[in-house]
């Protein structure tokens, strides 16, 4: 009765794992591969391209978890008061999350479109920008308008995973805090952010780790246009193997994508380290 | 922790009013895109073509999705999207209830590497570069011209979550009911089907909507699988197409019937299960 699982953990995730390290010596181009050496991994270690787009990674990632763990940990404390609406608000956020990346990005290019986009159509007349912004093809802009369309798809998610981390605080803990005489932004930091850490952890190290894989809504918004200035890691490789107009560099995109995949890994670490150490000191 | 009925001074009350109306106002701007696109599909095309903020139509038409659906493709395009949605969601139940059961039920050697397996493989991602060996191999097995690789793709790659969440349901029932039914001549096979898989509901419920979200969505997968085939993609790979076409201002119309096409049975899905699917979401996240 585990057979069909096995069987598809073995195809599917097991056997092109260990494919990625036939070509790493290889130039690969789908139908031919030339042995040459360690010059793939030398490429790498030199791509200006790729390490820029490591960067931009960064810069998407980190700026995706500034604004979206806060916004949905503010709402998740909102909605948890179940005030009035609470319950139609909880369904209105979640929403974007039942939406494919890609249909979604695909309705932001039409929002954030140059001439009378409706972003640009409501800025201007509410007379904050003079001329109409190119919001996806700006290099100024193009990266906070992807972390924007991000935020938006992905907040639901984390504000469901924190509601679900506030219902486990019981209500005494709130009570004693009225009694005692403690304000509002007091609870907050002295008891719900103290009794939620535990959760907390697993939610940050879920956010980080998704925000560094993302790049389906990067593909379909600019496909790391202007000039590369786009590109995170995934992206890049994305179109090294699956490029419309280039024949393919499979064996140098092994290379990369095993890059790639230990700079997540370090980062995964890294946090894992970070949050034990606090852990210690509180 | 409702504090709905406690006593509040009115300064209070304000703030919780100010605090609703903002929120509500978000909540608004958060739903601008969808109520954009799923109205502008009933616009003129000339009218998609002159911009604006406005939601509206000026007229209102049908046409959009008429064209869409007759001359487009969409009609085959919704077929696949549905054929991956409920192709990944039958498959996905059944095996992960199955695994789930026999992960939770039997003893058997190298279990805990097994299970360690799936775990591993979770976490694992080298990204896209992983669809080429597949591609590959459905080639090789001339597998490449149908949806049903894309299915066993999907199933495989999404499993574990699903199959922890049913390990964690199954631990939760308690063995006499295996044993009572051992007694009374059920197979291990049997038990499953006969007593386990009804008593799972709940959790199936939760499983077959999460996965048939992740087959109605998936955009890279289908997008690699159907490069030179036209009528094997789902909607969302057939919409995005339509806007790489050459002069891609003149389909805006359609464009947006299309995308109206492949957002609006999900959100009418999710109103009507909202509470499986964030119930899915937070089981997944906490157990898995």
């Amino acid at each position: 009765m585990l057979s069909p699982s096995v069987l598809l953990l073995v195809i599917t995730s097991v056997y092109p794992f260990f494919w990625l390290f036939r070509y790493v010596l290889y130039d690969y181009n789908g139908f031919v591969a030339y042995f040459t050496g360690t010059y793939n991994i030398k490429r790498a270690f030199t791509d200006a391209v790729f390490w820029k787009s490591v960067l931009h990674t960064f810069e998407y990632a980190i700026g995706k978890l500034i604004l979206i763990i806060p916004i949905s940990l503010g709402l998740a404390v909102f909605i948890s008061r179940n005030l009035p609406g609470s319950n139609t608000f909880r369904i209105i956020f979640f929403l974007p999350t039942v939406i494919s990346a890609s249909v979604y990005s695909l309705i932001f290019t039409f929002i954030f479109a140059v001439f009378r986009g409706p972003l640009n159509t409501v800025l201007e007349a509410m007379n904050l920008i003079t001329r109409p912004i190119d919001w996806l093809g700006d290099p100024k802009w193009v990266m906070k308008s992807i972390i924007v369309v991000a935020v938006w798809g992905g907040l639901g998610n984390y504000m469901i995973y924190f509601i679900s981390g506030l219902s486990s605080i019981s209500e005494e803990i709130y009570e004693s805090c009225m009694i005692d005489g403690a304000n509002g932004t007091q609870t907050f930091f002295k008891i719900t952010l103290p009794m939620l850490s535990p959760i907390l952890k697993v939610i940050l190290l879920l956010a980080i780790t998704t925000a560094f894989k993302d790049y389906q809504s990067i593909l379909v918004l600019t496909n790391g246009g202007p000039d590369g200035r786009s590109h995170v890691m995934f992206s890049y490789i994305y179109n090294l193997i699956f490029a419309a107009f280039s024949s393919p560099q499979i064996g140098y995109a092994t290379v990369l994508s095993v890059l790639a995949a230990l700079i997540i890994g370090v980062i995964t670490a890294g946090y894992l380290y970070l949050a034990r150490k606090l852990d210690d000191v509180f | 922790m409702s504090s709905a009925n406690y006593i509040r001074s009115n300064k209070q009350k304000a703030v919780i009013w100010a605090l609703t109306i903002f929120i509500g106002f978000c909540a608004l701007l958060l739903l601008y895109p969808v109520i954009y696109i799923s109205l502008g599909s009933f616009k003129e095309n000339k009218e998609l073509l002159l911009g604006g903020a406005n939601l509206l139509p000026k007229r209102f038409v049908l046409e959009n999705y008429t064209q869409a659906w007759q001359n487009a493709n969409f009609s085959v395009y919704t077929k696949n999207s549905f054929f991956l949605g409920i192709g990944t969601m039958i498959l996905t139940v059944i095996i992960s209830s199955m695994s789930g059961y026999v992960f939770s039920r039997k003893d058997f050697k190298y279990k805990e590497l097994l299970y360690s397996t799936f775990v591993a493989f979770m976490f694992v991602n080298v990204g896209s570069v992983t669809l080429r060996p597949l591609f590959e191999l459905a080639v090789k097995l001339k597998m490449n011209t149908s949806l049903v690789s894309v299915v066993l793709i999907l199933v495989g790659t999404g499993q574990a979550t699903f199959i922890f969440l049913n390990r964690g349901f199954v631990n939760t029932i308690p063995k006499e009911l295996d044993e009572a039914a051992k007694i009374d001549g059920c197979t291990f096979f049997q038990t499953f089907y006969r007593i386990l898989f009804p008593l799972l509901k709940p959790i199936t419920a939760t499983i077959a909507l999460l996965s048939f979200r992740g087959g109605w969505n998936e955009y890279i997968l289908p997008l690699v699988f159907t490069m030179s085939n036209d009528s094997m993609r789902p909607l969302t790979v057939g919409v995005n197409m339509l806007r790489n076409v050459g002069d891609g201002a003149a389909a805006w119309n359609i464009v947006f019937a299309g995308a109206t096409m492949a957002i609006l049975p999900m959100i009418v899905i999710y109103l009507i299960f909202s509470r499986h699917f964030m119930q899915g979401m937070t089981a997944g996240a906490v157990k898995g």
